[in-house]
């Protein structure tokens, strides 16, 4: 199941009773939240808005966003299984994949888009690989 | 020797071989993605993200942009509009580096969310927003309006409330793209128009009203909404709008937001 977040929440959540479920998609979600950082100091507004959820191995999953022509982003994804290997990828509407650039550190993933089109593209999260059978991820964003 | 430069080989290209991400395919069939339209798995996109596109592509006028509007409150889906609208007046304040009009936007965003009983939830982002706008610290700013849509639709989603949760990023939209048509149409440009070729939020937003309560998508304002919306799909169907287009999509979205500044929509 999808969940959404906000850093809010995150906070909220951290000081409740640990709920094993809830506080590993938190770390994800912290963990994602470190790949944007250093974007941050580049200029990137990182958005308080996040995706989140588990995915089995080998399992995709779609998010649907509208990206602006004239505009730079990073996706971020991060799983908080260290093992893991997960990966965001743009499409677009067509299926044709439109990323600019990635990169990998462990268990988190970047991609780069710069739209040559305002429209509709498809941001494609998966888990490559992992020890768990259902593996946490989280998903957020900057744009400049 | 030999057997050791080997085990090391081996092992520095099974280390690079990690290092590269495996690729993608190029080309996949976005039909097995059919969830991809479901209420959860589409991005609705700020305002920030526009106005900073138009930034970069002209000079606007932000503060002819800005109204001062009174706030009429009545039932919570119109307030739920509203609190929408006036958090994208948040953003559009803060292009115009108005300190003044964000710290009353900031106060408005509060005085809103408590009307649908969601106050405590934006209480510390509106604290925030009025001390960020006083140091001028606006890239804060924008996160802090930008965090307090996420949170008044959280504080909805744990209320059960997810219809009014939707309503609020309507709002937002609604006024944005007034905002978005208005500069448009004070200095045309193809690239200004083209980022108006939402169509697939537009379909989302549809969708949403769709499966809405019938109580509340027959309400006059959600209907209203729905029929005008239907009105701008044909309009923003390719990447090549219009300045006629664009003058229509302003007059719908303008007569949308004076709807929902009324009290008893």
């Amino acid at each position: 199941m999808k969940k959404r977040f906000s850093l809010l929440l995150f906070i909220v959540l951290l000081a409740l009773p640990a709920l094993p479920a809830v506080a590993m998609v938190d770390d994800a979600i912290s963990a994602a939240m470190e790949a944007a950082f250093p974007y941050v100091k580049q200029g990137y507004n990182v958005r308080e808005d996040l995706w989140g959820g588990d995915l089995g191995v080998g399992q995709e999953k779609a998010i649907t966003h509208t990206l602006f022509k004239g505009n730079d982003y990073w996706f971020f994804m991060a799983s908080d299984t260290l093992a893991a290997k997960v990966s965001v990828h743009i499409y677009d509407g067509e299926g044709k994949l439109v990323e600019q650039e990635t990169w990998h550190k462990g268990p988190s993933f970047g991609a780069r888009f710069k739209p040559t089109a305002t429209g509709t593209y498809y941001l494609i999260v998966k888990v490559d690989k992992s020890p768990e059978e259902r593996t946490h991820w989280a998903l957020v964003y900057g744009y400049k | 020797m030999q057997l050791r430069s080997l085990y090391l080989s081996l092992a520095l290209t099974g280390s690079a071989f990690f290092a590269q991400a495996e690729k993608p395919p190029a080309q996949i069939d976005l039909s097995q993605f059919q969830q991809a339209t479901q209420i959860d798995n589409v991005v609705v996109p700020v305002p920030a993200e526009i106005f900073l596109v138009l930034d970069k592509i002209g000079n606007p006028n932000w503060k002819a942009e800005i109204r001062d509007v009174s706030l009429k409150t009545g039932e919570r889906h119109q307030i739920a509009l509203l609190l929408g609208t006036v958090i994208a007046d948040g953003f559009v304040a803060v292009e115009a580096t108005d300190r003044e009009r964000v710290k009353e936007i900031g106060r408005d965003v509060l005085k809103l969310a408590g009307a649908i009983g969601v106050r405590e939830s934006v209480l510390g982002r509106s604290n925030s927003i009025i001390e960020k706008a006083d140091k001028g610290d606006w890239n804060e700013v924008k996160r802090e309006f930008d965090g307090a849509l996420q949170d008044v639709r959280n504080a909805m989603s744990e209320l059960n409330d997810d219809q009014l949760a939707h309503l609020v990023s309507m709002g937002g939209w609604l006024r944005g793209t007034e905002v978005l048509t208005s500069v448009l149409k004070k200095n045309y440009s193809a690239d200004g128009a083209d980022l108006l070729h939402q169509p697939q939020l537009l379909s989302y937003f549809r969708g949403q009203i769709a499966n809405m309560p019938e109580s509340l998508r027959k309400a006059s304002l959600i209907d209203q909404i729905n029929r005008r919306l239907i009105e701008i799909s044909p309009l923003i169907k390719t990447n090549d709008i219009s300045e006629k287009s664009v003058g229509e999509i302003h007059t719908i979205t303008s007569d949308l937001v004076k709807s929902i500044l009324q009290k008893d929509a």
